[in-house]
């Protein structure tokens, strides 16, 4: 490993002074389950590395209105914490589903989505729920929705002096019934080939009314950021969640990907997957919905 | 054969779930492996590898790499002895005139610390001039092809020619024939502990080796060769071994290497591979590309079988070369066939060398034979499990390929799988019946997906057999170990083997045998069988032959400490010999419980303090009766027992993914008899999880000799969560060479597993692939290619 510079300063302000001082050349470290790696191979070799683990108020969960999540909360917090798994469900499964335990104690959040992996799990459901992120920097604090948080693989709206604070998630109906899945060689350990979350909010909250107001279906792995099938939330909203208007959505979520070929998987397997995994999910919502009306 | 003195049913250690000796140390951290070593002065030895898949190397410039702050030695192929080395003599450690394939080995550093080494190893500058590269078995032979190794005439290394009967006129007779071609890929051990070396030279210039071997005394001769000294000065030391799999068969470049760097350097040095270089640079199983046909008579009797074998072996020839004496030995004994013809081709070409990987050449062969011969059966409209009863070999039998089978429990195998998996819903299982659902299988069905018509989940339930050496295999001329047992004024029973422990559990194995013949507790059992220098000569781990062998020699030498022991107690006690035995760390009179007796080591110790005293030892060697196969024919007994096995699996297609889930193994496996069940158990169990695997998942990805998925996330093996439950089921046939009966059982579990799955497949979907991993991806790719068919496109 490169020799580099330790810093683990008390405030955000300091943190993103030091970054700002190193100009291009700081890291900010959370959990480190990536940092770390990639240092250690080589890849990145960074002049300072930046802990944020000394900043308080960066692991909070609080719901008021609407959901605040800190930056630094690890995938196990969310997993145990009685806030997300009432409310919202999908990000406590979808950490469930991530790495392995001594992972899981160690990755956050905010690693996740800085990371800008067009393959990360949290990204897809945290878009589909419509969150914002809070950014500070040398110039202040900027919020930003998220859906234009990502801008490449491996690359965010943050500049090098800004860290991610943490992420703003309305809290409505929609966010009880999201649901995210990602399609694994394996049952742990393993990247997605293709996630895909889906949220869905009725129009009326009465028995049996299957009226979406609103659809949002984000996809995973299949380009070269987490990507939101507009034309299908489009074929969605508005109209009733049956059968035909699902396998529409589903079909034109596919047309909508932009997937490659790699080690994990082709691009037509890709999309294949995004049309099956899409289809799943909103049929599991209108079943849901008939069963229980929820 | 050999007459056990002792009752079946009245062993105090055989066949006791006894944990392993070295549980305790393993659980908590406590055990030393290499890894774990340091000596005062240690270096890091690191390779630089050569990433052109097939060059002429100009010139190698170590200047600024010499002048690096920590570096000790730097040293490139003008450092090699001339000899080569490797069971084909082509290889040397660093490579002076050209590279083969993207890893070959072309300079090595020792230095203080990883930064050091790695920033030199940076540093080194290599001008090749880039020659053509094969990348496929089948460009390297074609007419024309640049040569891998200049001094062959081409890039054929060896030709496999077997046949028994005439299969070539036979298939007129045949009433039907199925034909397919297979592609096997490229599949890795992975074992959890990385490749190791650590090497020193004392000051009379001789090498002592830390290493993860499985061959120690082969190492020693290997590493003679390679290095150029007299094997007599190389001592190898096992520390506890993280797992093998077949990786430690052969020496690799790594391990001279390593002794080169502590030679120029002076100084010990360790060369541990990273994970990564665990997966590009350690010998991967052989991709094959394979082409069989076989033909039955309408009443189900097997008739003929045609096997043609590619194997790349690419850029050096290891023993992994000698895989197609075991893929034979399926493809025409398997099951009695009376007319076989089988073709292997092992070829070089620039892609990385392979090796041996547990199974050797069986997880193939038995992929290739085993889905056919459902094939077969559906042809015949006979039940699979019923045809392959009628074909199966029987005791007491010689195969035409020479094979002396003694103990056979083939048949007991396949019967019991096929109860305990529920064979009798194998017809409905995969149809969309609310009656097939059933509540005996211990398979959560708790979504029922078979009930629901709508559902895009198919069921489905497949069968394959094994056969696998089970009495040693002779693949060297010696296919002997030693073993010495010596007690001491205690009562403490030492185990000095010859051969080695890899994490199987075989010492434990040992050391019960030792026990029962002793009659005193394992507890009281040491073994020693880590260092050259102590223990007496062994050909190594490999062909699931430890407990069989070694477990003979132990056998045999605990036998003359009991002799001994129970010779001067009889003079104790003025009793015969004869009627006196051991049992409970008491000499007495046999079946006279309550009767005198004497402690035994009370008998050693008295045996130590008199006039004409004597050292209580015994000393056994055991090679079994067995013969090196006709080099000309390949027909010859190669093994001294047959282990046998069958597995049926229950499986789940998701026919909108295409990805396959393992609902539950049956495996039962004739193994003479378990020693330890715990262990049989756990063979069998991690064999199957290694099948798994092969069926489903595993693939080293090779495109133009790079390896692309060189991590342990990419390469993907099973977790404990896509293991489904195993129910392993121990057939006892009790053979009459074996210790107490055992026969081998390390290489079967992996054996049977993805045939079955692919036979599975099948009845849940009606596919069949012929190539593996069959991940979601290629089974969705053949389900649409069906569905396109029979809508007529």
């Amino acid at each position: 490993m490169k020799p580099f510079t330790f810093f683990s300063p008390r405030t955000l302000a300091e943190a993103s002074r030091i970054l700002a001082d190193h100009n291009g050349n700081g890291r900010a470290l959370a959990g480190g389950t990536d940092l770390l790696i990639r240092m250690k191979r080589g890849q990145w070799t960074p002049r300072a590395v930046v802990s944020l683990n000394r900043i308080a108020g960066l692991n909070e969960i609080a719901l008021n209105g609407e959901l605040k999540l800190g930056a630094r909360v690890t995938l196990n917090q969310l997993i145990r914490s009685p806030i997300i798994r009432e409310y919202f469900p999908v990000l406590a499964a979808t950490a469930r589903n991530m790495a392995g335990v001594q992972v899981r104690t160690l990755a956050t959040v905010g690693g996740n989505l800085c990371n800008a992996s067009p393959s990360a799990d949290m990204s897809p459901p945290l878009m589909a729920l419509n969150a914002r992120a809070v950014i500070v920097g040398a110039a202040g604090e900027r919020v930003v929705s998220l859906d234009e948080f990502f801008v490449g693989p491996g690359k965010s709206v943050l500049q090098s002096d800004e860290i991610l604070r943490e992420l703003i998630v309305p809290y409505n109906s929609r966010a009880a019934r999201a649901s995210y899945k990602k399609l694994e060689h394996r049952a742990a350990m393993d990247i997605a080939m293709v996630g895909v979350s889906v949220a869905v909010e009725f129009q009326k909250a009465e028995f049996g009314n299957r009226n979406c107001a609103d659809a949002r279906i984000v996809l995973g792995a299949v380009a070269p950021t987490p990507l939101r099938a507009k034309r299908a939330e489009e074929i969605l909203r508005g109209n009733i969640l049956n059968k035909e208007n699902i396998a529409h959505a589903a079909r034109v979520a596919a047309e909508e990907a932009r997937p490659i070929d790699d080690v994990r998987s082709s691009a037509w397997y890709r999309r294949e997957m995004v049309e099956a995994l899409t289809r799943r999910q909103l049929m599991e919502i209108r079943d849901l919905r008939l069963e229980i009306g929820d | 054969m050999r007459s056990w003195r002792w009752d079946v049913n009245n062993y105090s250690v055989i066949g006791k779930r006894v944990p392993k000796l070295d549980a305790l140390d393993k659980a908590t951290g406590r055990a030393q492996y290499g890894h774990d070593l340091n000596l005062p002065g240690m270096l890091v030895g690191k390779i630089l590898y050569a990433n052109v898949p097939h060059a002429r190397i100009l010139n190698i410039d170590i200047s600024r790499a010499e002048k690096v702050r920590g570096v000790k030695a730097v040293i490139t192929g003008e450092h090699n002895p001339v000899h080569k080395f490797g069971y084909g003599a082509d290889n040397t450690p660093l490579k002076a005139d050209k590279v083969r394939s993207r890893r070959d080995e072309v300079a090595a550093v020792a230095a203080m610390d990883d930064d050091a080494a790695n920033e030199a190893l940076a540093l080194i500058r290599v001008e090749y001039a880039e020659l053509p590269p094969l990348y496929s078995a089948e460009a390297a032979l074609a007419a024309g092809a640049p040569l891998v190794h200049e001094e062959r005439a081409n890039n054929l290394f060896l030709r496999y020619n077997y046949a028994h009967g005439d299969a070539e006129r036979a298939f007129d007779d045949a009433d039907e024939i199925v034909e397919e071609e297979y592609f096997l890929p490229y599949v890795t051990h992975a074992a959890m502990e990385t490749s190791f070396a650590l090497a020193v030279f004392d000051l009379q210039n001789r090498l002592t080796m830390w290493s993860t071997t499985q061959i120690p005394f082969l190492l020693q001769r290997d590493l003679s060769e390679a290095l150029g000294m007299p094997g007599r000065d190389i001592r190898i030391i096992q520390p506890t071994i993280g797992g093998a799999f077949g990786r430690g068969l052969d020496v690799y470049p790594f391990e001279p290497i390593c002794a080169l760097l502590a030679k120029h350097s002076g100084k010990p040095v360790r060369l541990a591979f990273t994970r990564d270089e665990e997966f590009f640079a350690t010998a991967t199983r052989q991709p094959a590309h394979v082409k069989m046909r076989t033909g039955v008579k309408r009443d189900g009797t097997l008739w003929a079988r045609d096997a043609s074998v590619l194997l790349d072996a690419g850029a050096y020839i290891s023993w992994g070369a000698v895989t197609p004496l075991v893929m034979m030995e399926t493809t025409a004994s398997l099951y009695r066939v009376p007319h076989a013809k089988f073709v292997a081709d092992v070829v070089y070409s620039n892609n990385p060398p392979t090796g041996a990987m547990r199974g050797y050449g069986n997880p193939q062969s038995t992929f290739f034979v085993e889905t056919q011969m459902d094939m077969l059966a559906e042809k015949l409209g006979m039940d699979p499990v019923e045809f392959r009863l009628k074909n199966a070999n029987i005791p007491n039998s010689e195969t035409p390929q020479g094979l002396k089978i003694t103990s056979c429990g083939l048949r007991e195998c396949i019967t019991e799988v096929a109860e305990r998996i529920g064979w009798e819903r194998r017809s409905s299982v995969s149809s969309n019946q609310l009656s097939v659902v059933s509540n005996q299988s211990s398979v959560s069905s708790n979504q029922s997906p078979v009930s629901n018509p709508q559902s895009p989940i198919r069921r489905g339930i497949g069968i394959a057999c094994t056969l696998n050496v089970g009495g040693g295999a002779r693949i060297y001329r010696s296919d002997g170990c030693g073993a010495t047992v010596k007690v001491d004024d205690f009562g403490r029973v030492t185990l000095i083997s010859g051969s080695t422990e890899i994490g199987q559990g075989s010492e434990t194995a040992l050391a019960q045998i030792v026990a029962e013949v002793l009659g005193v507790r394992v507890d009281d059992v040491t073994v020693i069988n880590s260092d050259t220098s102590v223990k007496p000569w062994d050909v190594g781990t490999h062909a699931s032959r430890t407990t069989f062998i070694a477990g003979n020699a132990a056998w045999i030498a605990a036998n003359q400490v009991r002799e001994k022991i129970l010779d001067h107690a009889a003079q104790m006690l003025n009793v015969s010999p004869n009627h006196l035995e051991m049992r409970d760390g008491m000499v007495r009179v046999q079946g006279d419980a309550a009767g005198k007796g004497i402690a035994y080591d009370k008998v050693v110790r008295a045996m130590h303090y008199r006039e004409d005293g004597n050292v209580v030892s015994g000393t056994g060697w055991y090679d079994p009766p067995t013969k090196l196969v006709d080099k000309d024919t390949y027909k010859g007994n190669i093994s001294a027992a047959y282990g046998f096995g069958a597995q049926a699996v229950e499986i789940e297609v998701d026919t909108e993914t295409g990805q396959v889930r393992v609902l539950k193994i049956v495996a039962a496996h004739d193994v003479g008899r378990a020693i330890n069940p715990m262990y049989v158990e756990g063979q069998i169990e991690g064999g199957a999880q290694m099948g798994v695997g092969y069926a489903l998942s595993e693939e080293l990805q090779v495109r133009e000799g790079r390896i692309l998925n060189p991590s342990l996330l990419d390469y993907r093996m099973p977790t404990a969560l896509d293991m489904p439950p195993i129910e392993s089921v121990i057939i006892e046939t009790a053979d009459p060479e074996g210790p107490f009966g055992a026969k081998g059982v390390g290489e079967m579990g992996g054996n049977p597993t993805a045939a079955a799955i692919a036979n599975a497949l099948y009845n849940a979907v009606g596919i069949r692939m012929n190539q593996l991993p069959m991940t979601g991806e290629r089974v969705l790719r053949a389900l649409k290619e069906k569905e396109r068919m029979e809508n007529g496109d």
